[in-house]
């Protein structure tokens, strides 16, 4: 039996008229890798962005239907909203370091869920840090401006910030769209190896990495979900005619 | 001619045309710098041989023939100070508050009130300070009326600074679970106080010159003591100034000239201290 912990149900969402997403049906499967993808403009965003409420802040942003997040509909008036974000963590497609010290930038997020005592934030940010793959790099620096970083680690940063305070899911954003060859095939180990711990989306509209890292497969197509599966599967045998058009480079 | 050499020749003309341009840009800049240098050294150098121990430290004497100017510059630096005091941190908070809520109507509101010419202020301050809260011409009505002035400036500018952080950064911080709050005043406002400070001192940097409001709220002519409370009125270095050029003739233009060094420099720390903000500290 799969362990599910997000399940989107007839899910559709808007930006003031205009339809992002229609009728989404999807589960995510707990400690999996599951990527989404399409051409840019499909919604693929529009419904990562769903998953923990950041498209709030979104002017004429609306929903319907429902995202159950363990069995519980996020869009549901009680939900606090802030709690769930610190459950499910989001890293976007440009490196988002706060104008501030490396260490302070994680200490912001500890901060929030209310970890005070300096020793133990200090081990916190050592832990995300060497969990990101960032901790030998910057340890004798940790008081230098995260803007000074280059752009691959300043990703990771920001990998770092969203697992210290310890979510279960990580939403990716296109996350190495923004990056050089290298700096993508760090970041693309990096969520390989935290896909043990956490659950992981990512949007990415770059084939190959869904291929390399993802479990599960959605190819969304104009605001639908026209195909999912495993990834070997949808990749080898795409069963709609979009996703082998989209796989064979006629769109993108 | 083969295509390869076409573009080398239309390449070859935009570089020309780039480089045109930038010469242009620089002869303008530097005519600007001049112009402005100028200014500052017909206003600034002359009045600096007036400069002595007794002109920063006496009261004009004989009719304004001799003596100096200490009480118009106390009374300057107690208005500036006091009003800063007053609107800086109120100016910085409105700001912060217009340009993170949405607020459009008070943001219309603050702007055309920053627009509106000093004497409506001096004139409000007036009738608002001096007379119905029985205030009269003191340094408090004064600074009162200098810090409403400056208010709006100073908001506006704090305002355009917190626009120009990329909204990311604040999506960034909302995806880590944080409130309104603490995503202003823990991560935005940190994150660019030096730049805050730095608008605000420039934005308040017009309080300094200004003449207007204070001979309605604040400043008098001629002081026979220096000002013992807040409610004292005192001398300011500007509407000293205007008083000299106003009602002396030649024999106190000296002192006129004096003064205006002395604005100038004024002015000229206000601003140091402005921009010290801006640099990194090591």
């Amino acid at each position: 039996m799969i362990d599910v912990v997000i399940e989107v149900r007839n899910f559709n969402a808007y930006y003031g008229d205009k339809k992002a997403v229609k009728d989404a049906n999807l589960k995510i499967e707990k400690n999996k890798i599951t990527a989404i993808m399409g051409p840019s403009g499909c919604g693929k965003s529009t419904l990562l962005r769903s998953i923990n409420r950041i498209n709030d802040l979104v002017p004429e942003f609306k929903t319907e239907g429902e995202i159950l997040f363990h069995d519980r509909n996020i869009y549901d008036r009680e939900t606090d909203v802030y709690s769930l974000r610190r459950r499910i963590g989001m890293v976007f497609q440009r490196p988002t370091p706060f104008p501030m010290s490396i260490f302070d930038n994680i200490a912001y997020g500890l901060k929030l869920i209310g970890m005070t005592e300096k020793r133990e934030i200090k081990e916190r940010v050592r832990w995300s840090l060497e969990k990101a793959a960032l901790w030998e790099e910057v340890k004798d620096e940790l008081d230098k401006s995260a803007l000074k970083l280059s752009g691959g680690q300043q990703q990771r940063l920001c990998i770092a910030r969203a697992i210290a305070i310890e979510p279960e899911v990580i939403l990716f954003d296109e996350p190495t769209s923004a990056l050089d060859p290298v700096s993508t095939q760090k970041i693309e180990g990096l969520i390989e190896e935290l896909a043990e711990e956490f659950t992981i989306v990512i949007v990415t509209h770059n084939i190959g990495q869904a291929a390399r890292i993802s479990d599960y497969t959605l190819f969304m197509y104009q605001g639908e979900i026209v195909e999912q599966n495993e990834t070997t599967k949808i990749l080898r045998n795409p069963t709609h005619e979009v996703t082998q058009q989209y796989l064979s480079g006629k769109i993108g | 001619m083969n295509e390869s050499d076409a573009r080398k020749v239309k390449n070859s003309d935009s570089v020309n045309r780039g480089r045109r341009s930038k010469i242009t840009l620089r002869v303008i800049t530097y005519i600007f710098a001049a112009l402005i240098l100028t200014l500052f050294l017909f206003a600034l150098i002359p009045g600096m041989r007036y400069w002595s121990w007794d002109f920063f430290t006496q009261a004009p004497s004989n009719g304004m023939t001799s003596g100096g100017i200490f009480p118009a510059i106390l009374g300057s630096v107690l208005l500036t100070v006091l009003s800063l005091v007053i609107a800086i941190p109120l100016g910085i908070l409105l700001g912060i508050v217009l340009s993170e809520y949405n607020l459009e109507y008070i943001r219309f509101v603050v702007t055309i009130l920053s627009g509106i010419p000093s004497v409506v202020y001096g004139l409000f301050g007036l009738g608002l300070f001096c007379i119905t809260l029985g205030m009269r011409t003191s340094i408090l009505a004064g600074a009162l009326s200098l810090a409403l002035m400056v208010l709006p400036v100073i908001s506006s500018s704090v305002y355009e600074t917190m626009r120009a952080i990329p909204m990311e950064l604040r999506e960034a911080a909302y995806a880590l679970g944080a409130r309104k709050s603490e995503v202003i005043f823990e991560m935005l406002v940190p994150s660019v106080r030096r730049s805050i400070l730095t608008v605000s001192f420039v934005a308040a940097g017009r309080a300094i010159g200004e003449t207007a409001p204070l001979i309605l709220t604040a400043a008098v002519f001629y002081a026979t003591n220096l000002p013992n409370s807040l409610l004292s009125p005192v001398m300011t270095l500007p509407t000293h100034l205007y008083f000299l050029s106003a009602s002396y003739g030649e024999s106190a233009r000296w002192m006129a000239q004096g003064t205006t060094s002395v604005l100038i420099l004024f002015v000229i720390i206000v601003y140091t201290i402005a921009f010290a903000f801006r640099r990194e500290k090591k």
